[in-house]
This record gives C-alpha cells, structure tokens and sequence, in this order.
C-alpha cells in the first residue's frame, strides 16, 4: 500500500476513535427518556392504557390484558377491538377522519361537520389526534403518509414527510399518532416503524426525535392522563414514557459562572504555556 | 516539522476544550468556546513575540482563525439579544448576522496572514480562481452529495424528514447563514490552513491533516443528529473537500458543495432530544 494511503487510512481511523470516544460525553442523559414495561423479546402490535389497566395485542395476534400497570398479563378471549383511531375526544371538540379522507369536527353534543379548509386525506388515512392543552390543534396522517397540522386559527399545512431510509428503503410508515385528552401537556407523539417516536411541542410546526433507548420499529402509542404516560409498543415489548420536561442545557449563573470564568483563564494558560513548550522543545529538536 | 507542529497545538487546544468538560460538566455546555477561543489567541500571540516559534506562525494563525470566529458564531445570537433586549430580531435572523460576523472575523485573519507572514510560507486561499469549471464540477458534486446522503442510511445523518412550516419560516435566513457558515469554514481549514500545510509538505499529507483537524474540530459543534458518526463522517467530508479544492485549484468548488450539504442537512435532520441523543 502507498504510504500516503496508509497514512490517510491511519489518521481517518485515528480522528473516528478519538472523535468516538470522546463525542459521548456529550451525550450523557439525566434521565432516562423511555423505560421497558414488559414483554421484552415480544412484538407487541397495539396498546391500549387507562389508568393501571394496558390492554395489549402482539404481532402474533394474542391479546392480554394487565391491570396492575404491566407487572402481569393475562389473555383475553376474543379479538376486542381496541380504541379507534380515526376519531378522537379533546376537551369540548371530537374530530374523525371519514371514510373519504374528510376531517370532520363536532363541538359538544354538536353534529360532526366538515372542517372547512380541512385537507383531503385520501380514504385509507386513519390517524388524527388533537391535544387539549392546545385547543383547535389537530394533527391528521395522510394516506401518502404526509402529517398534516391544523394551527388554532383552522389554517392546515403540511408539517411533515418523512424521508426514505436509504438506498433500498423507502419512508417508514408512520404507524400512530397521540396526545393527552386532558390539558397536561401540548405535545404530540408520532410513532413510525422506523424512527421510532418523533414529537412535536408547538402544534405540529416542529418535530424533533424522542426516542432515544426505544426500538426503531413502533406499532402504536397509548397516552394515558391518569399515569401522565405514553405507551408504546414496539418490536420488542412495551415500552412508557412518563410525562417530565424537555431536557434543557444546565444555566449557570452568579457565583457558578465566576469560578467557570477563571477556570477557562487557567485552563486556557496552562494549555497554551504547554503547547508553547512543547513547540519550542521540537523547533530546538530540528 | 509542521505536522508535529500543528499535532502539538491541535493537542493543545483539544486539552483545552475536553479535559474541563470531562470532570465538570458531561453536557459540555460551560463556555466551552471561549477556553478554546482563548487558548488559540494565547497560542499565536506567543509564536508571534517568540522568534524561534515562527514556522508555527501559519498554522497557528489558521487555528485561531477556527476557534475564535466560531466562538463568535455561537456567542452573537446571545450578544444581539443581551444588546437589543425585546427589539433583538427573531432566532433565525441573529444566526445570519452572527454568520456574517463570522465571515468577517475569518477574513480579517486572512488579510492579517497575508500581511504578517512572508512570501514563503504565505498560505495560498485558492480564493482569487473562479472559473467555469470549478463551478461546473461543484454542481456535479452537489448533485452527488445529495444522492449520498439519501442513500446513507437515515439513522447515520439524523436526516428523517422535511417539515414544510419550518422550512417556510426558517431557511430564508438560515440558508444564508449556511452559505456565509461553509465560505468561513473553507477558507480556515481549506484556504488558510490547507495553503499553509502544502507550503512545508506534499499537498496529500497537508489534506490529510488539514481533514484530520476538521474532524477533531466538530467535537466543539453542537449538532442536532447522532453524535457516533459525527467525527469520522466529517474526516472524510473534509478530506473530499480538500482533495476537490486541490484538484480544481478554486476554493470556491468546495465552498458551493459545502453550502448545500449544510443547507441540506438544515433542513432534513430532526433534532434529537438536547442530552439524550
């Protein structure tokens, strides 16, 4: 092999190694975003939570039922159907997707009416959900898979198409859609079979990746108010997310700041002071 | 001589940059930036009073071209809205302007270097050649680059989907600040840093160890997508870079194709959760 070759091979594997273990240190988490509830090693296809009772159907077509949060599951006879998805209760609204793709709307005992500038969803979209701490806010899946938000003022834009996943791959299907129905929080969760859960905090404008220790693959997402969780079942068990904050970068201030001030002063000089040394030391050497 | 040169300064700074962080604070949100800022100044302020440092002078000077108007960059946005208070322009627009600053900052280092170093060890830009071909070439990368990234596997980028309302309200001003981003950061690593390199050695040794220092530099950037693949990705992006910038003998190539993959990657990689990618 050419020397220079080598070389560039030596340094491309020298700046990942050190660029790899040191680039982590970024990244340590305070908490841990999502936590394994049961049935790891399962494939669990759908879930359904209200309160300590999860209800849950795996890829093999068991369904099972828990009422102790997920500490044991038992089978269920039949095929129930679990909640619906093209409709949903927030607050005061109900809105559905009809069977033609149509986003309909009801206020209180109201009669369900077309959404006026509500987009054509295409007639297999099933996917709509509306937050209640954030009135007038829906957000829909297409059948094209495109999400669609709808702003409070009942202005709808498109707010997110998925990219494919490589050479071979195309999108991920985005597999569910939901919120809270009680104004805990105005976030929204998406589930794709592929970038696991992404969400959105500002009504469906902006989407950030949420799903740092969950499988990639995730089937369907449960909210539950009572437990203030999220539940999500994936390709390898079921899998909660309690509601907490955004992490945020630490603020340091007043007496904090001070001393961090005069440690980048003496890191910085001793820093300097040895590279000098060190540069005098190899231009004396040559 | 050079090369151990800049391995003995680029130790310097990473020292500087990482052995803090390491003990104190895991989330490397302390002012980082100004540590490194101030350790490069340090640095060439003594290679210019200490005779003996001089052949340092060229590469230090691309060092502190680097580390100073990057902290620039990711100080102004703070600095505008700590001036101007409630009258500050929106987040986007602080980020064009602190572009711009930082391609001024970057510009006063080049004409410093022309005036303070001689002749000999003079780094070449590469800015004055424009030329058709260099453009030519630049749009065939783009168009490359593009493909490459959509078939690399999404997971690597981060690169999950476009957001419509976002892009709307965003990309005029941040596509912008990504072209003023990508000409500040070629002609550091690529004009001044590169130019100085091939003055003392062969021009592949000074690519590999100008892409070697573009690498390591991305442990200073915050960046919205996965983190593992950041350093290597950007050793290899950065040796690309070189090696077109060398072969079309025009800065301004890798300037273009450097622009859009920024822009792209702007508006395709869903941040993760801050601390927890």
């Amino acid at each position: 092999m050419h020397p220079r070759a080598t070389a560039t091979v030596a340094a491309a594997l020298l700046t990942s190694v050190l660029g790899s273990a040191l680039l982590p240190v970024y990244a340590l988490a305070a908490t841990s975003w999502w936590t394994p509830v049961a049935l790891r090693g399962t494939a669990v296809s759908a879930v359904s939570a209200s309160g300590k009772t999860l209800i849950v159907r795996t890829a093999d077509g068991r369904t099972l039922r828990s009422t102790d949060a997920g500490t044991t599951f038992n089978g269920v006879a039949g095929n129930p159907v679990l909640s619906p998805q093209n409709i949903v209760r927030s607050g005061d609204d109900t809105w559905e997707i009809d069977s033609n793709g149509h986003v309909l709307h009801a206020k209180g005992k109201g009669r369900l009416q077309l959404d006026p500038q509500g987009p054509d969803l295409g007639s297999t979209a099933h996917l709509v959900v509306a937050p209640a701490a954030s009135l007038g806010v829906v957000v829909a899946v297409a059948d094209d898979n495109t999400v669609w938000r709808r702003g409070q003022d009942g202005d709808w834009k498109r707010a997110l198409i998925l990219l494919p996943q490589g050479l071979l791959r195309g999108a991920p299907a985005i597999t569910s859609v939901t919120a809270f129905t009680q104004p805990l929080t105005g976030s929204i969760y998406l589930s794709t079979d592929g970038y696991a859960v992404l969400i959105s905090t500002d009504g469906g404008d902006d989407w950030i990746r949420a799903g740092p220790g969950l499988p990639d693959s995730v089937y369907d997402l449960s909210a539950d108010a009572d437990q203030h969780a999220v539940y999500a079942a994936t390709s390898d068990g079921l899998w909660m997310h309690v509601l907490q904050r955004l992490p945020s970068p630490p603020a340091y201030t007043d007496a904090a700041l001070v001393w961090r001030w005069i440690g980048i002063v003496l890191v910085s000089l001793a820093a300097a002071a040895a590279a000098t040394f060190a540069m005098m030391r190899l231009v004396a050497l040559r | 001589m050079t090369a151990g040169l800049l391995a003995i300064a680029t130790l310097g700074l990473g020292a500087a940059l990482l052995v803090p962080i390491a003990f104190s604070d895991p989330n490397g949100v302390d002012p980082y930036l100004a540590r490194l800022s101030a350790t490069s100044v340090v640095l060439v302020v003594a290679a210019f009073a200490l005779r003996r440092l001089a052949p340092a002078r060229p590469v230090l000077l691309a060092l502190v071209a680097v580390a100073a108007s990057y902290t620039l960059l990711s100080a102004s946005p703070a600095i505008i809205r700590h001036l101007f208070g409630t009258r500050a322009p929106g987040f986007t627009t602080q980020v064009f302007l602190a572009s711009l600053l930082e391609v001024l900052a970057t510009m006063l280092i080049v004409v410093l270097a022309v005036r303070a170093l001689p002749g000999g060890v003079r780094p070449d830009t590469r800015l004055q050649r424009v030329g058709i071909r260099p453009l030519a070439i630049a749009v065939a990368a783009c168009v490359l680059l593009l493909l490459a990234g959509l078939a690399l596997p999404a997971q690597l980028l981060g690169r999950f989907g476009l957001q419509p309302v976002q892009i709307a309200r965003d990309l005029p001003w941040l596509a912008p600040a990504c072209a003023l981003q990508a000409f500040s950061q070629e002609v550091q690593f690529r004009g001044l840093l590169m130019g100085a390199l091939e003055r003392t050695m062969s021009a592949g040794w000074a690519n590999v160890a100008q892409a070697a220092v573009f690498g390591l530099s991305h442990l200073a950037i915050a960046y919205g997508g996965p983190l593992a693949p950041f350093v290597p990705v950007t050793f290899v992006v950065g040796f690309v870079f070189g090696w077109v910038v060398q072969r079309t003998n025009s800065l301004w190539t890798a300037v273009i194709i450097h622009a859009v993959a920024d822009t792209a990657l702007t508006a395709t990689v869903l941040s993760g959760l801050y601390g927890l990618n």
